[in-house]
């Protein structure tokens, strides 16, 4: 379910966190549904479990997950999932917005470009 | 947990180990690196009572290692050059690894015979290099070690069987809070599987560090400055700097943050922080030390 690119300049454990996000987001792994646990994604993965260790605890930090002592972490609630990850895409939609404004797009040109966005 | 201190080792006077010290939390994964002659095995050679120091200590899980065989009952390791019987079989070495293991499980030993598919009645020294390696795994792991020492363990081992043995090492971590200690080149690998680093040169441990702590601590920044600015200022603290067209490419210690903060105060066209990969800490740090690729033309 998670895979890793080892071309990728992201370190593994982000690269773990942002996989469950997206399957956390689409519905993949669904409301307090159990996320493997840390030992079947180290083996799977052949990947140090502190680092999955490090993942889960950001995941859950950043409320896309909740974890039950002795059982594992699951999934939030779609509230809070969509929640965190509507503040981190705004971010990231901050970030091109800008770049396009510095590269001479107008704000009304922007507007439109928003419109024409289909769901 | 593994503790060297000061470990100072001399052939015929060269010193091998040059107050070496290392600390190997319990249930790391703890990368020992350096360059060739760096004197990696030999530390590990201590590290499994092959070799006694002539100054300092070496104590896992706070005693000393040398001569003691119920310590060393709970150590697997995997040299570089595996030592098996002439003529025994893989069913023969088995039997010899039960009689120094108390843990030794028959049980995994059994399941581990699936994973690795060779013949238990074959002689182990007509098999190759790498199916032989194969076989030292299949004992070490069967024996059910608190420590696993593992001297360039993976060398050799096919692509498929390297990640079976990282899978199968990762479980132990995981489940048992097995402690492994693993020097390697393969510093890609080395990456995925370990949480603790040690670079080592000269006989000594340059640093050692978690891995977070390693790449929290060194960063690459891509930087276009603006006009009529070609030099990078001269009081940055930058320790390496190359340029490519306009674009500097800066190696900073101190975090992403911080680096972008101090090279955004000359408000710069362009910055990218970019995290260094294992290999890249390994270059820059050895670079201080008189060490890096020379640019020969043969």
């Amino acid at each position: 379910m998670i895979s890793l690119n080892y071309r990728d300049s992201r370190p593994i454990y982000e690269q773990i966190k942002d996989g469950f996000k997206k399957l956390i987001a689409t519905g993949a792994i669904g409301a307090d549904e159990k996320l493997p646990s840390v030992r079947a994604l180290a083996t799977q993965l052949s990947i140090n479990p502190n680092t999955i260790q490090r993942a889960y605890a950001e995941l859950e930090g950043e409320g896309y997950t909740y974890s039950v002592p002795g059982k594992g972490s699951f999934a939030a609630g779609r509230g809070e999932a969509d929640q965190a990850r509507r503040a981190e895409l705004a971010e990231k939609f901050r970030v091109l917005a800008g770049e396009l404004l510095s590269l001479g797009v107008s704000r009304e040109e922007l507007a439109a470009l928003l419109k024409e966005v289909k769901v | 947990m593994i503790e060297v201190r000061d470990v100072i080792k001399k052939f015929d006077g060269f010193a091998a180990l040059d107050t070496a010290t290392l600390t190997v939390p319990k249930g790391s994964v703890y990368g020992l690196v350096g360059p060739n002659g760096a004197g990696k095995s030999t530390l590990i050679r201590h590290l499994t009572g092959i070799y006694r120091q002539d100054a300092g200590s070496l104590e896992i899980d706070g005693q000393s290692v040398w001569e003691n065989a119920e310590l060393k009952a709970r150590i697997a390791a995997i040299p570089d050059d595996w030592y098996f019987f002439l003529q025994a079989t893989i069913r023969d070495m088995m039997r010899f690894y039960k009689g120094f293991y108390p843990n030794f499980s028959t049980e995994r030993y059994e399941k581990l015979k699936e994973v690795f598919a060779i013949d238990e009645k074959r002689q182990i020294r007509r098999l190759s290099k790498g199916m032989q390696k194969q076989v030292a795994f299949w004992l070490a792991l069967s024996a059910m070690p608190d420590y696993l020492i593992l001297d360039e363990p993976v060398d050799g081992l096919d692509p498929v069987m390297r990640r079976q043995v990282w899978s199968l090492m990762m479980g132990d971590v995981s489940e048992r809070g097995t402690t492994v200690l693993v020097s390697s080149h393969n510093l890609r690998e080395l990456e995925d599987v370990c949480d603790h680093v040690g670079i080592m040169d000269h006989g000594k441990v340059l640093l050692e560090r978690s891995l977070v702590q390693l790449q929290d601590n060194m960063v690459k920044l891509q930087v276009v400055f603006k006009d009529g600015m070609n030099e990078v200022p001269a009081d940055l603290p930058v320790l390496h700097a190359s340029k490519l067209g306009r674009i500097h490419t800066l190696i900073m210690r101190m975090n992403a943050e911080e680096a972008t903060a101090r090279v955004a105060a000359y408000d710069p066209m362009l910055i990218d922080a970019v995290p260094l990969t294992l290999e890249e800490i390994f270059i820059y740090e050895l670079g201080g030390a008189d060490y890096a690729v020379k640019d020969i033309v043969l």
